[in-house]
């Protein structure tokens, strides 16, 4: 099934064995394979959704596996609470901060495993071993602080400081260098070689690849929920990563087809949207969409790509400017009048914009066109159904009965029917926000070749997504957002890599990109 | 009558008058017996003691003449007693004893009863109409609050600041004792009255207007109350203050006051003789059920007792012990 | 072979609809089967309880909270609650009373307009629903949340009713042939094929109801805001108007019961309906939705109801004590809301086996190929 590494059994302090992790509506691990070695960095890699974050719950006792074990020095180990992990001495530090900002940095440190004598803290002793925590991280904290006045790489630090305090065996760390400097980072790193020399076992998982290579000794690749690779450090590159991360079928899911690219049919013209506190989510933001263009927007994280395609829809009533859809400007207009002139999003979160989990697959899907269904004063369920049954057959949508609940659906048979929604609108531009995430392989390739199709039929795609692969292969055209702004325009040969990935940072590097707007505020 | 020797003599008049006008079949023992018809008992909710001795007293003179009976709570809500009167004129009721859920609001369901054959026999209140019930036998709540306040009077040494508590203003027993306590007190110059404000029958309401009455009128030295649980709540708020010198007269003669009759919070009340008016309903009930014959008087009232510290054991719950 | 036999099974299994499961019958079923049992028992206990003229009796006191909770059930589907039907029960007999009565005065004019009954009954229904109107618009234009704005207006609407009289009743509510407005007490009394109004009332706002929250878009919308409101917002659902309608739908149904339950006392009582929002929530509950929104059916409530009132009925006719049967009845409603959960919980299960049942059978799938 995958490459095997060389492996010494007695090296392994805890191995997780064929472990599935089901929730409902969506498989995040297929039995998975991990194995933890004493004293060394364990890296595990994998893109969004592929499941690393589900398994690393697991190892710490915050979600249970549907099926599989977790064997600890080949013992078989039960982990159902955070307590139980503690007591087996697994440790995590969470990407998202678990701290107490109201409190001290050394009553954060000992939450819940407060020293104690005769019911009452011992503070002076907390105070000292919390001291020397920070000298050991190098950091000149008083203990006393209030963590909330620290800045935000401190309080990464304390989170470490909060691991290292309960002698752990594994030390799990979710992208723990995210919100750190250089000079921290080292720090980090130094701590992590200092664990390692007392036989602690590091469970690493970041997204920066190279300081992976520089600090990982086994690698073990997570693909959609399943194990695609594990191998040791000296056997891999930089290329390897990409390779086993994204898969090499990647490139043949985008088949892209040339699109015959008609009139103008949507015109943006200085949208704004303005950031409570100052400034611009959306920042003066101009754009054309033409029927039958494909056009993808690329950007990191809070570059302002969801709330633009939030303004454009009317979810936010603050938001300035003209949008011309087929030559009449509907900005001012309510969500229910936009859907009826042709436009329509699929929104990014799913769960919360796009679906209604109480309600049946055919219920959501005809959600947003009933007046088409309205025979009198009834709902014809005779026409409803046709229209169901259509969008299931067109889309493939896999349902055993319409009338079952949607939340019985896996993730990407619930995009096709916020898809399928959209479309039963009679869309003439469809924009869609991330629509691949959270959603295995043959589902994203699924979700392309509609987009495809539909560009095909003539409605103008405006399609959000992270992945720049998914950009460069799906896209006419390229708009780059950063900080609200849009800092690129790229025809389909002028697309590239570097060129994207630059202007989402806010290096201009093509000087033939039509932005106007100076990026930097 | 060696007990009202203290009273003044035309209200000792008054009562043997009332006494006298009607009577007294009550205790004699030629009422006819029934033979297991349904005598339908309906009431305010239990939870007040008076309404239960009303009902457990109708009950047990009802069982006790060989009648079957079914008590039925209406919560003071007339909706809900329409649909116990259904429940009666379904089930073949012989008759029904009612303390109504509101004067106006309750004619409709008797006179439904009247069509169906039924008679009905208020109890403790009556209904704004005549002719539809069989009998409407209350407390005589004027002669009772007259002789309230001719205690309270004499208390107070006829002279003083007083409160007077109002029961709930839409009830019509709330007005005709405070008629009944303003006439006796308005022949006494010297009684000043500070506040008169309505408590809505509530101790919990009582307990929080005296306790902002106080504030203002620091020098009352007495509380004249509609009925005995608000007599109770002013009488707490008078304690919490330390103002334990103020007199209070209550309404009704419930068990908690004639308790703290004994204590000494409260200085007087005046009984409702209610479990006697519930035996005399059933009493009518029956003769009229077995020889058809109808009470005299549609409109009957029962004199009112005084209960005060000396005479408080004489008493049980809402009646006269038996000698 | 024998992986192939297996996986044919759970691919059956995994294509079963959820609702086919034996337990999840019963659960479903729940309150129906309550129901019968209620029945059962007091038809042995209480002789008179199989009668027609008690069953008569029930279903006529079912209807006032059947009808009160059709209205709350429209509420409860959009997320939201209505404390203040109970108030609008008693504003409405006001209303209606005091038009009777008094007529409607017009102090400018210094004259009073008597109206005939049917536009007493059309002016009290107005009355209702502008009341839920105004519910509706102090939730969704001024963000108040419905328990707060509702609760709210339970003080408004008693004060306002209380106010309409100075806290008395309107008595003898029969009309007078001079002012042309006789006929109100047929409301409460008349018959139709020996049934009272108030069924026939209560029958046809069942098939409206049923129709209008199964078979009309405004119905699919307002379980689609409770669902998930944001969702249905991004659809086009104008999610503040599907709650308006809502509130103005249970304070048209308000309205009605106090016009019956004025009509069956022939008099007007402000303090009439005092607490009843608390029935109209308890029958929605029993009848399977949930307080948070998206699950629900009128025909739920109706059954709910139904175990309300033959369990009032019932433990009346057997003689149980007053404090007896209060503690019975709360027993019964936080049953219901217990077995709901275990409901959905098992729902969950079953759907989370379904889900791992296609996975192994997938994965069993390709290593038979």
């Amino acid at each position: 099934m995958s490459a095997q590494a060389p492996i010494s059994p007695d090296e392994i302090l805890l191995q997780a064995k064929q472990v599935t992790k089901v929730y409902p509506g969506t498989v995040a691990l297929k039995n998975v394979d991990f194995n933890i070695y004493r004293g060394k960095v364990n890296v595990l890699i994998g893109e969004n959704g592929a499941g690393k974050t589900t398994l690393m719950k697991i190892l710490a006792g915050v979600e249970q596996a549907s099926s599989g074990q977790l064997l600890m020095d080949g013992k078989e180990i039960h982990v159902s609470s955070p307590r139980d992990a503690n007591r087996h001495g697994i440790g995590i530090i969470y990407q998202e901060l678990n701290l107490y900002p109201n409190l001290s940095v050394s009553e954060n440190i000992f939450m819940s495993h407060e020293l104690t004598r005769f019911g009452t803290i011992r503070e002076k002793d907390q105070y000292a071993i919390a001291r020397d925590l920070m000298r050991r991280l190098e950091q000149d904290i008083d203990p006393n602080t209030i963590v909330g006045d620290l800045r935000i790489g401190q309080q990464q630090i304390i989170e470490i400081a909060k691991a290292l305090a309960q002698n752990v065996r594994i030390l799990i760390m979710d992208e723990p260098t995210s919100a750190l400097s250089n000079i921290e980072v080292e720090v980090l790193f130094r701590i992590i070689r200092e664990l390692k020399t007392q036989d602690v076992a590091i469970v690493y998982i970041s997204h920066k690849l190279d300081e992976l290579l520089q600090i990982g000794d086994y690698f073990t690749v997570l693909r959609d929920g399943a194990l695609v690779a594990e191998t040791h450090a000296g056997a891999i590159n930089l290329n390897w990563i990409v390779e086993k991360m994204v898969g090499r079928r990647a490139d043949s899911l985008f088949k892209h087809s040339e699109h015959k690219i008609e009139q103008e049919i949507l015109q943006v013209n200085d949208l704004t949207l303005p950031r409570v506190g100052g400034g611009y989510v959306v920042d003066h933001v101009s754009f054309s969409l033409r029927a039958g263009e494909v056009v993808g927007i690329y950007g990191l994280m809070g570059a302002g790509r969801t709330e633009l395609l939030e303004s454009l829809m009317g979810l936010n009533s603050e938001a300035r400017g003209a949008i011309i859809l087929n030559g009449r400007n509907i900005a001012g207009l309510d969500i229910k009048s936009r859907i009826a002139l042709g436009l329509s999003l699929v929104p990014e979160d799913r769960q919360l914009r796009g679906l209604i989990q109480k309600l049946s697959v055919s219920h959501n899907i005809t959600l947003a066109s009933l007046s088409r269904y309205l025979r009198m004063l009834a709902l014809s369920s005779r026409l409803e159904r046709a229209s169901v049954r259509y969008e299931i057959d067109e889309l493939r949508i896999k349902v055993a009965n319409p009338d079952d609940l949607i939340s019985s659906l896996s993730g990407g048979n619930q995009q096709k029917v916020v898809v399928g929604k959209s479309l039963l609108t009679n869309p003439k531009v469809l924009m869609l926000d991330e629509p691949t995430r959270g959603i295995d392989v043959a589902a994203k390739g699924e979700i392309f070749e509609i987009i495809n199709q539909l560009a095909l039929n003539g409605l103008g795609v405006l399609f959000v997504s992270s992945e720049l692969k998914e950009v460069m292969a799906m896209a006419d055209r390229v708009l780059v957002m950063w900080k609200g702004c849009i800092t690129a325009e790229l025809q389909k040969h002028e697309i590239s890599q570097e060129a994207i990935a630059a202007a989402s940072v806010g290096t201009q590097t093509s000087p033939e990109t039509n932005t106007t707007q100076e990026a930097i505020r | 009558m060696s007990k009202l020797k203290h009273l003044f003599i035309p209200i000792l008049l008054l009562v043997a008058l009332t006494v006298a006008a009607f009577p007294m079949a009550a205790q004699s023992s030629d009422v006819p017996e029934g033979n297991g018809e349904l005598i339908v008992i309906i009431t305010p909710s239990h939870d007040n003691p008076f309404f239960k001795s009303e009902a457990d007293a109708a009950q047990a003179r009802a069982e006790e003449l060989g009648y079957e009976t079914l008590v039925l709570i209406h919560d003071d809500d007339a909706a809900l007693q329409d649909q116990h009167f259904d429940t009666a004129i379904a089930r073949g009721a012989a008759a029904i004893i009612l303390d109504n859920a509101g004067a106006d609001a309750s004619i409709a369901a008797v006179q439904k009863a009247k069509d169906a054959g039924i008679p009905t026999f208020l109890i403790d209140r009556e209904i704004n109409s005549t002719g539809d019930a069989m009998a409407q036998i209350v407390s005589d709540n004027y002669q009772g609050a007259t002789l309230g306040a001719e205690e309270f009077v004499r208390l107070m040494g006829e002279e003083g600041q007083y409160v007077e508590l109002l029961g709930r203003e839409t009830d019509t027993n709330a007005h005709i004792r405070s008629q009944g306590y303003n006439d006796i007190i308005g022949q006494y110059p010297d009684m000043e009255l500070v506040a008169t404000q309505s408590a809505n029958w509530s101790q919990t309401e009582a307990f929080d207007v005296m306790q902002t009455i106080i504030q203002a009128n620091p020098d009352i030295k007495g509380v004249i109350s509609g009925n005995d649980t608000m007599a109770l709540g002013a009488a707490a708020a008078l304690q919490a203050a330390g103002m334990t010198d103020v007199f209070v007269v209550g309404f009704d003669g419930s068990p908690d006051v004639m308790e703290a009759i004994r204590q000494g919070t409260i200085q007087a009340t005046v009984l409702q003789p209610a479990a006697y008016i519930a035996e005399l309903a059933v009493e009518q009930a029956s003769v009229y059920i077995q020889t058809g014959e109808a009470p005299a008087e549609e409109k009957q009232s029962v004199p009112c007792e005084l209960i005060v510290p000396e005479n408080v054991d004489e008493y049980g719950i809402f009646a006269r012990l038996d000698e | 072979m024998s992986h192939a036999s297996i996986s044919m099974r759970q691919d059956k299994a995994a294509k079963q609809s959820l609702g086919r499961d034996p337990r999840m019958m019963v659960l479903r079923l729940r309150t129906l089967i309550a129901l019968f049992i209620l029945v059962v028992i007091f038809a042995f206990t209480a002789p008179a309880f199989l009668t027609t003229g008690n069953i008569i009796i029930l279903v006529k006191q079912v209807a006032l909270n059947a009808i009160l909770g059709i209205g709350m059930t429209f509420v409860i589907l959009t997320g939201g609650i209505d404390l203040s039907v109970g108030s609008i029960v008693g504003l409405a007999g006001m209303i209606a009373g005091g038009l009777i009565t008094e007529g409607l005065i017009l102090p400018m004019f210094g004259v009073s307009i008597f109206f005939n009954i049917p536009l007493v009954i059309a002016f009290t229904l107005i009355v209702g629903m502008v009341v839920g109107l105004l519910n509706g618009l102090i939730i969704t234009k001024l963000n108040v949340t419905p328990f707060i704005a509702t609760l709210g207006m339970l003080y408004m609407a008693r004060s306002a009713a209380l106010l309409r009289s100075n806290g008395a009743t309107f008595p003898n509510l029969v009309g007078s042939d001079l002012l042309g407005n006789t006929g109100f007490p047929a409301i409460g009394a008349g018959t139709l094929m020996g049934l009272p109004w108030a069924i026939w009332i209560m029958v046809v706002f069942i098939f409206i109801a049923s129709f209008v929250a199964a078979r009309t878009p405004f119905g699919r919308q307002v379980y689609a805001v409770g669902g998930n409101e944001r969702a249905a917002e991004l659809s086009g659902v104008r999610v503040n108007r599907v709650k308006i309608l809502a509130y103005m739908i249970s304070g048209f149904c308000a309205a009605v019961v106090g016009l019956i339950i004025t009509s069956q006392l022939v008099a007007a009582h402000p303090a009439t309906g005092n607490s009843y929002e608390l029935n109209a929530i308890a029958v929605v509950v029993l009848g399977g939705a949930s307080l948070s929104g998206g699950r629900g059916s009128i025909l739920g409530t109706i059954i709910g109801a139904f175990v309300i009132g033959v369990l009032n009925n019932g433990m009346v006719l057997i003689g149980l004590s007053e404090f007896v049967q209060t503690g019975i009845t709360g027993f019964v409603i936080v049953a219901a809301v217990v077995l709901d959960q275990s409901q959905q919980r098992l729902q969950r299960q079953l759907a989370l086996q379904q889900a791992t049942a296609q996975v192994l059978d997938t994965q069993q799938g390709k290593e038979v190929a």
